[in-house]
């Protein structure tokens, strides 16, 4: 039976695995894998999702079934992907609105599609193509990116709302991704949550990111959440309501106390922003 | 338009040095050079995880020259990250062969084998247990590595190695990390018709016994007891696949 996912998530990693699974800190409702990173694989990672899937719901998140390449899918591993979400008891399954190949060649990195009909075309395609293989519930998730595609800021969560739309699907709404691209781009973050429709998000990413010296904002995964992201959230959260919210840190891991203490300040908003939507 | 485009995203990232040409296509130059580097950056990092004795070896430099020109093929080819060392293995072993020093490209065939050892399938599931009269059942994560230099040995990356040949069965612990154990020459045979799994353990022992020129004898009997023993301890055979 698939358990529920709420509240706050954090990501299952190599490097901070041992410490969380051992603690197995009450704060944390659920954690996200990459199938990528499981699939076909002993030893220590399976030895990880067996133990966290004792105590936890596991939610997946994928980082090579990209929703813009031109090719056709590779129908073996989506089948693969299908029998591992089943077995896991994956509730819903997410993927990225990007190029992550060309030709069967992987950047292993999220490229950025142009805003295009003909972008929005594939993608919606290609996520009803995935999502009818995997047998799953199937949500897109908006990325960062660093080179201007679109005449407007804004023309992404327009390209958002046009693949949600045509292939009927839900949406993985990463905030900080969206604060990046306000940053690096020059447009309100509230105003691309106000442009998202509410009832599609599924699931939350919130993340920390680099800032270089010339001011480009690099999605990194590898720096505490800023305040300027979880007052994002907490706007995010009052608008869809009591959506399951993940923490990413994927690099330069830090003590998993200071990670919790991120949980914390998560379930803080999370409350006070959901509470605040059952009173109104 | 978007194939285009996605081609030209492919070349930028990967060729030795992106054309102007694709970066005017893209557009906003200095931004997709951006790209570029994250893209080369994060699969090196994952190379040099590893590979990090070879690295040293080669030298920074010319590991990321060795890099650039296995990317300049058009990139990975592999969805798995924990694959992408083994694509530029391929690549890199055979160049290394022929360079110095000698032992390199045994270094970095180690290196690798170790690597995929750690990040191996789990194990089949046995049909029975392993016996004589069954075929045998290997783990998924047991590699038979012939090498002419002991760079298992793990010495500083100045060291030398002479020129020692040996055979290591690498396979993966309980706790999970890739372990060496040196084989005779009949044992590496024995281990790799126990990969194959075409005959029956009674049957490979006769045939490699044979050509090693080996009488199976109580002595013989005796220490292939206490291969067996061993193999099964260290979960590098699971059991057997029937007749």
């Amino acid at each position: 039976m698939e358990r529920q996912v709420t509240g706050i998530g954090i990501g299952l990693r190599y490097d901070l695995a041992t410490e969380l699974l051992e603690r197995q800190p009450g704060t944390v409702s659920w954690v996200e894998i990459h199938p990528e990173n499981y699939l076909d694989r002993g030893g220590r990672y399976l030895e990880m999702l067996e133990t966290a899937r004792r105590d936890w719901p596991v939610v997946t998140h994928g980082l090579t079934t990209c929703l813009g390449a031109p090719e056709p899918f590779d129908s073996d591993y989506l089948h693969q992907l299908r029998d591992f979400l089943s077995e896991i008891e994956a509730p819903w399954h997410s993927e990225h609105l990007c190029l992550g190949a060309v030709d069967d060649r992987f950047f292993h990195d999220l490229l950025p599609l142009p805003f295009t009909e003909e972008a929005a075309n594939l993608a919606s395609q290609r996520l009803t193509e995935v999502r009818d293989l995997i047998d799953k519930p199937l949500a897109l998730e908006n990325v960062s990116y660093y080179a201007p595609q679109g005449t407007d800021g804004l023309a992404e969560a327009d390209f958002v709302v046009e693949v949600l739309g045509r292939a009927d699907a839900k949406l993985l709404l990463d905030v900080n991704n969206i604060y990046v691209n306000g940053r690096n781009f020059g447009f309100d973050p509230k105003a691309y949550i106000d442009k998202i429709p509410v009832d599609r998000v599924v699931q939350i990413h919130v993340a920390g990111h680099f800032v270089r010296e010339d001011g480009l904002r690099i999605d990194t995964h590898g720096e505490a959440v800023p305040d300027d992201v979880y007052a994002l959230l907490d706007y995010t959260l009052r608008r869809v309501g009591p959506v399951p919210v993940l923490l990413e840190r994927d690099n330069n891991i830090p003590p998993l106390d200071e990670l919790l203490a991120e949980v914390d300040e998560l379930w803080t908003i999370y409350r006070n922003a959901t509470e605040a939507d059952d009173a109104g | 338009m978007l194939a285009d485009r996605a081609k030209a995203i492919q070349r930028v990232c990967f060729d030795s040095e992106p054309s102007e040409a694709d970066l005017g296509v893209l557009g906003s130059r200095e931004r997709w050079l951006v790209y570029r580097d994250l893209v080369r950056t994060r699969i090196t990092g994952v190379i040099e995880a590893a590979l990090p004795r070879t690295k040293a070896v080669v030298g920074d430099e010319p590991f990321e020259r060795m890099i650039g020109e296995w990317l300049a093929g058009g990139g990975p080819k592999t969805r798995y990250y924990r694959h992408v060392p083994n694509e530029l293995a391929d690549f890199a072993i055979p160049i290394w062969k022929h360079g110095a020093p000698p032992w390199l490209a045994d270094l970095a065939r180690y290196e690798i084998t170790a690597w995929s050892v750690r990040h191996a399938p789990p194990n089949p599931t046995p049909e029975g247990d392993f016996a004589f009269e069954s075929r045998p059942l290997v783990g998924a994560a047991v590699q038979v590595l012939r090498l002419d230099y002991p760079v298992h040995q793990r010495p500083t990356p100045e060291a030398r190695y002479d020129r020692a040949p040996i055979i290591l069965c690498v396979y993966r612990a309980e706790d999970h990390r890739p372990v060496p154990q040196q084989l005779n020459p009949l044992a590496a045979d024995l281990l790799d018709a126990w990969q194959r799994g075409e005959e029956t353990v009674a049957d490979s022992v006769q045939r490699v016994a044979s050509a090693h020129d080996t009488a199976i004898g109580p002595a013989f009997i005796e220490k292939l007891s206490t291969l067996i023993t061993t193999f099964i301890e260290r979960g590098i055979i699971v059991g057997g696949r029937g007749v």
